[in-house]
């Protein structure tokens, strides 16, 4: 056991860590920290297993029912990072991953291609 | 040293362009008009705390790389966060509302044709400018035109008013009549300077500059040096119209009443110049403004933005303003009144300060967020004193004026 004491080798999750910007492998920001996820397991403790993104899991954490009605309307789930592609967590959290092949780009994409990409000059 | 000259010389330009505009010209008016320079005081004071603001919020960007949205967010959570998002939002859309109004009116004055159908016209401009102008041609080409508006210096000069009464608005009195419209303007001045908008486009430019800790002697200067300059301003018109409209026994409930503020001060080119510089002032707001609302988005939520982005590699930035533009005209279109708008809008802008304000003086006390550069607690007390005034003088004033009309 010991003290409270912040030190540069420790992280607070919540301060530290949710809310926090991500950035993906090529540092292009994709999104923040929404949510972070515990495992739970047999004879072992608890591990940090998933960050959680998406208008879901900011809906429950408002309230749980609002996150299971945008998650309905939406039809979607949330989208979960393994905390082991984190590659470093300081100013923002920076993952190993592309952020094209997630989810967290559908409603920019969708944006870009459906609606800014057929205005003139863009 | 030349540069550090061009940056200061910008910052001050800048501020001249980006204070003023239809909140600070209508309420200023307003209460010159009916008070003349008994309302100095909270021009003076709106412009102090709005030093303060706007130095802390260039201060937190320079030293923790954040800006106000999302240092807000980390710090205190996104169901917190959600608070000010929408509060602010509100009262900034309906300030966004009020600049297009602004724009519209200028043409008004201008053509003679009613300011409805110019609302979908200078909203489509502003939108252009905003879709393919840089920050740096925003910055730069609005502050240079919004020089236009040290007309209302020149009137003030020109009037050759009473020094001593107008240092004896500078002190806040008891009004001798009609104390719910003095209070009112009052809380709607504060509001029209200390609009949130302009801290959180200040500390978005000070990322996108790439501020550090070198740049905070410059941020201190420039903020006090800018913002008086445009709270000066500020008091110009309010002397201007305390001046000429006052002693007419002319109110200015009405928009088209506005232009008198020059045309009685300044003559022949007096309309002329009252609608160029409502129009450029709008214009630069309107631009601010609509960056403003995207910025908070994107960076509460972590999107890329920068308005030196192309707009197909930040589809929801674009799409942020382009709909924010699009629905305040709509709202002007419908013909609502846009000077009673503004003056309503900057009185609920002074109400929901605290929604905002409050954290982000928690922020400015953090110490992992401003290390040893945190608030003095002189900057803490003005704040403060300011908000909870504005906020107090809101809550009791805004049924009253409104039980009233």
């Amino acid at each position: 056991m010991t003290m409270g004491e912040y030190s540069p080798t420790t992280l607070d999750l919540v301060r530290d860590v949710l809310d926090t910007q991500m950035l993906d492998e090529l540092r292009d920001p994709m999104g923040r920290v929404d949510g972070l996820v515990l495992e739970l397991r047999d004879g072992a403790p608890p591990r940090l297993a998933f960050i959680e993104m998406g208008g879901v899991v900011l809906a429950r954490r408002i309230h749980p029912r609002l996150g299971a009605w945008l998650a309905r309307v939406r039809g979607v789930t949330p989208f979960r990072i393994p905390w082991e592609r984190v590659r470093n967590v300081g100013l923002d959290v920076e993952v190993d991953i592309c952020r094209d092949d997630t989810p967290a780009m559908t409603i920019e994409c969708w944006l870009r291609d459906h609606i800014v990409r057929h205005i003139p000059g863009s | 040293m030349l540069k550090k000259f061009f940056q200061v010389a910008l910052g001050i330009v800048t501020s001249v362009g980006g204070f003023l505009e239809i909140g600070s010209i209508a309420t200023a008016a307003q209460a010159g008009a009916a008070f003349r320079f008994e309302l100095g005081w909270a021009v003076a004071l709106g412009t102090i705390c709005l030093i303060f603001l706007v130095e802390m919020s260039g201060r937190l960007a320079a030293v923790s790389k954040r800006t106000i949205a999302g240092a807000m967010r980390e710090r205190f959570g996104f169901t917190f966060f959600v608070v000010p998002l929408i509060g602010i939002g509100i009262v900034t859309f309906l300030t966004l509302a009020s600049e297009i109004g602004g724009m519209a009116l200028a043409l008004q004055y201008a053509t003679g044709v009613r300011f409805q159908l110019w609302a979908l016209p200078v909203a489509f401009v502003a939108w252009l400018l905003l879709w393919k102008a840089t920050f740096g041609v925003i910055e730069k080409g609005v502050s240079l035109l919004g020089l236009v508006t040290l007309c209302f210096l020149v009137a003030a000069v020109k009037q050759h008013p009473s020094v001593t009464l107008i240092a004896h608005g500078l002190i806040p009195s008891i009004p001798a009549s009609d104390a719910t419209h003095y209070w009112f303007i009052a809380v709607s001045i504060l509001g029209a300077s200390i609009t949130p908008y302009l801290f959180l486009f200040y500390s978005s430019g000070a990322i996108e500059d790439k501020w550090s800790v070198k740049d905070l002697p410059v941020n201190r200067f420039v903020a006090a040096s800018g913002m008086t300059f445009g709270g000066g301003l500020s008091l110009a018109v309010l002397i201007v119209a305390g001046a000429v409209l006052f002693p007419r026994g002319i109110s200015l409930d009405r928009a088209e009443q506005l232009p008198l503020v020059l045309s009685l001060s300044l003559g022949r080119w007096g309309v002329a110049l009252f609608a160029a510089s409502l129009g450029i002032a709008c214009l630069g707001a309107t631009l601010e403004i609509g960056l403003a609302l995207a910025y908070q988005l994107a960076q509460g939520f972590g999107w890329r933005w920068s308005q030196d982005l192309k707009g197909s590699e930040a589809s929801r930035f674009t799409m942020v303003y382009t709909v924010a533009i699009l629905l305040a005209a709509l709202l002007i279109l419908t013909g609502i009144d846009p000077l009673k708008l503004t003056v309503l809008t900057m009185a609920f802008t002074a109400a929901s300060l605290p929604l905002v304000i409050v954290p982000f003086l928690f922020l400015m006390n953090d110490k992992r967020y401003l290390k040893e550069h945190t608030n003095g607690w002189f900057s803490n007390a003005v704040v403060i004193f300011s908000i909870v005034l504005a906020f107090v003088l809101a809550v009791v004033s805004i049924p009253l004026e409104l039980a009233g009309s």
